[in-house]
């Protein structure tokens, strides 16, 4: 379980999440669960859609995971004080993935968890 | 016989049924024999992989806070270990019995649709490959033994775990709704002469009834199983409640399937039971009528409460009332069906040989079973134990003890039939006693470790909880269990060269199957017997009585009416072919294909409609005169 943020584009321990379906759909359960879906939901126009591939950041794996961790304007100096390394890997995986899903697909999946916690209605314990 | 065949017509005869030499011949036999003994084969070895699994389970859970598997690895074991037993072992065994013996008791040469059940098995070969070969490359489903929605659908279950779960179910129900409808055909209209309903043997009986219900049953699953993945791969929403779908829908459909499943395997059982009783009581069946009519109702009854598997989904109160009183009215006609046996035996001079005992074995440990049973069906009790082991004891109870028992029995008691060698009997005995013994050791512990709380599926429990001493019971029940299945595997092994030679009828038989030699030839009977009772071999001492006339230079069976058997026409037998093997690959292609892309129906059908022409391809002569006549 990884510990630390990726060391580059090419991190050996990518491959366990980026090209594994099981981490991508954690990953997406985070991020409905951090509340990243209500601005980057797939109604999202122009920078803050993540699915129409243009990473107005960057989209190499360790810009994206460095962006959400460190630069996110959403918390105070990004999510890495929020969002425990591991999950940071999944949500990453999943947020590069989401250009490959169709809005048909991902609209199915969001009918599916619509019963889940959305960032504000979350009951949970809150790190 | 009466009227023997010449040296010449019999020559003649045997070479009309022969198949081809070598693997030309094994890859396009028609014969319901071969087929059939493939079909025993492959479930016998999937019963061995899927015991495995069973006892690498009962050792995870010998102890408390075992490690020896992962949480993930258990899901996926018994997942596997559940729709293997239920859809590659149960259901194809008993059609399997059917394919074999239904000719056979209806003194037939061979099935209505002999290149339909070639087709049967190879459709059922590629749905154990779909779930098998996955598991081999680690991509085995993990949702259990039905896969609910929304776990799994689109949002929960990612990968292709589910798919192939769905489709190997697709692959079974195909090849099943394939035997069925051969064996009713077979069992409606070949019936030989003088075979009214009446005198129909209830072993043909059951088969058929349960052809019937597979009929009406398994059209639901295979709808089910094509919607889920219709949920996941082209995204539609069934079961997606925030869109106006409903999850339920799922369980309704599933269980209007899995509830008649269930009795899909019992009432076969039920016919090798009757067929046992009769023979080794050397009496003719008490209350031929009253079993028939208790497998009519039973198959009634079982489409009217497949909501008893879903009491705690919180449907209306009215509703699990109703389910509740249609399953407990199901123990009126199981109950006196197992009345009529004991009344058999009872009033009969019974002979203990290994069959008979599958059958007490059957008696004693089905009847706990339906205990339980009734206690499961009441909504209130159903309520405290559901999802806990005391379902995981009933259901093994009913299924192992009304099925695979009997099922065992009917292997000992028609092996000799197919082989010209009986089993032996130290052997036999051995084995009946360490596999009833060990499930009863096994099994009925579960039903009050369901009671103390323990519930279905979990990969292991803490010491505190106080479930230990039981499960390490279990487990050592279990593996004597195994350990027996294995001495009965290892004695149908030995005896096929060293036990004793049968002759045609070993045990005194009643039925038509016991006229001809053991194995029986390819073409099964020289000329069609003609039946005056419902033990024809037992009232025509004797000589069977025959229907001369069917040819001999090539392949005919004959066609009768459907209540009086009385004989219409000479049919026309097809040949062995290659086809059913090509549509069943085609078909394979195709559902393999459909869990990737949806133009895997289209692209797929190219394919496959060139192997069904071909399959039904005319062969007869063009007509020379008259309106149809060929124009020059």
């Amino acid at each position: 379980m990884p510990q630390t943020a990726p060391n580059g584009a090419q991190d050996s321990r990518a491959a366990a999440y980026e090209r594994n379906l099981y981490q991508v759909a954690q990953g997406g359960r985070y991020f409905t669960w951090y509340g990243c879906g209500s601005c980057h939901g797939r109604s999202a126009k122009g920078p803050l859609n993540l699915g129409d591939r243009v990473w107005v950041h960057g989209g190499a794996l360790d810009q994206v995971y460095g962006f959400i961790a460190e630069r996110h304007p959403g918390a105070t100096a990004g999510y890495a004080a929020r969002i425990p390394a591991e999950q940071l890997w999944q949500i990453t995986a999943y947020v590069r993935n989401l250009p490959r899903l169709t809005p048909e697909k991902r609209r199915r999946q969001d009918l599916d968890q619509v019963g889940e916690p959305q960032g504000s209605n979350w009951t949970g314990p809150v790190r | 016989m009466t009227a023997p065949l010449t040296p010449e017509q019999a020559d003649r005869l045997a070479v009309s049924w022969r198949d081809a030499p070598g693997l030309w011949g094994f890859l396009t036999t028609v014969d319901h024999k071969r087929i059939a003994a493939r079909y025993i084969l492959t479930v016998v070895l999937l019963m061995f992989l899927a015991g495995m699994l069973a006892l690498d389970m009962r050792l995870q859970l010998a102890w408390p806070d075992m490690g020896r598997m992962t949480p993930q690895l258990y899901n996926e074991s018994f997942s596997l270990h559940g729709s293997t037993m239920l859809f590659l072992v149960s259901v194809p065994v008993m059609e399997a019995m059917a394919i074999w013996l239904v000719p056979l008791m209806l003194g037939q040469r061979a099935l209505a649709f002999p290149r339909l059940a070639a087709f049967s098995y190879w459709l059922y070969l590629g749905g154990v490959l779909m779930l098998w070969v996955p598991h081999a490359v680690g991509i085995t489903p993990d949702l259990g033994w039905f896969e609910y929605p929304p776990l799994s659908g689109p949002g929960y279950a990612p990968g292709h775990r589910a798919d192939i779960w769905a489709q190997m179910i697709t692959f079974t129900e195909v090849a099943a709704l394939a035997a069925s409808v051969n064996v009713v055909a077979t069992v409606l209209k070949m019936r030989p002469p003088g075979m009214t309903l009446a005198r129909i043997p209830v072993f043909v009986w059951s088969q058929a009834i349960a052809g019937l219900m597979t009929i009406f049953s398994l059209p639901a699953v295979m709808l089910v199983t094509s919607m889920l993945i219709a949920d996941r791969l082209v995204s539609t929403q069934f079961f997606a409640p925030a869109a106006g779908g409903d999850p339920i829908l799922f369980q309704h459909l599933f269980w209007w399937f899995g509830h008649p499943e269930v009795y899909i395997i019992f009432l076969p059982a039920a016919g090798f039971v009757s067929m046992i009783v009769e023979t080794f009581s050397r009496r003719t069946l008490f209350g031929h009528v009253a079993v028939v009519l208790s497998m009519l109702g039973i198959a009634a009854l079982a489409f009217g409460l497949w909501v008893h598997h879903m009491f705690a989904v919180g449907l209306p109160r009215l509703g699990n009332d109703f389910y509740t009183a249609a399953s407990m009215a199901v123990a009126l006609p199981a109950g006196l069906q197992i009345f009529c046996w004991i009344a058999t035996l009872w009033s009969g001079r019974p002979r203990f040989d290994t069959p008979l005992l599958w059958v007490l074995g059957f008696i004693a440990t089905f009847v706990i079973g339906g205990l339980s049973g009734v206690m499961a069906a009441s909504a209130p009790l159903d309520q405290q134990i559901t999802d806990t082991y005391f379902i995981v004891a009933h259901f093994h109870y009913v299924l192992i003890g009304g099925a695979i028992l009997p099922l065992l029995g009917a292997f000992c008691y028609w092996y000799p039939k197919a082989t010209g060698r009986l089993m032996s009997e130290r052997l036999g005995k051995l084995a009946f006693w360490l596999i009833v013994g060990g499930f009863n050791l096994g099994f009925f512990p579960m039903h009050l470790l369901g009671l103390m709380g323990m519930p279905r599926r979990v990969y292991t429990y803490s010491e505190g909880m106080g479930w230990g001493p039981l499960n390490l019971v279990a487990t050592l029940g279990s593996a004597i269990a195994v350990a027996g299945g294995l001495v009965f595997v290892a004695n149908a092994w030995w005896s096929r060269r060293h036990g004793a030679l049968a002759g045609p009828d070993p045990w005194g038989g009643s039925t038509l199957e016991w006229a001809v030699p053991s194995p029986p030839p390819q073409h099964n009977f020289d000329h069609l017997p003609v039946v005056d009772s419902l033990t024809p071999l037992w009232t025509q001492k004797e000589a069977l009585q025959v229907m001369t006339g069917l040819a001999v230079e090539r392949r005919e069976v004959l066609v009768t009416s459907v209540i009086e058997a009385t004989p219409e026409y000479r049919q026309k037998s097809p040949k062995p072919s290659i086809a059913p093997l090509f549509s069943a690959l085609a078909v394979t292609i195709l559902f393999i294909g459909s869990i990737f892309t949806p133009w895997a129906l289209v692209w797929g059908a190219v394919p496959l409609a060139a192997a069904l022409i071909a399959w039904f391809w005319p062969q007869r002569e063009r007509a020379t005169t008259g309106p149809l006549a060929v124009r020059r």
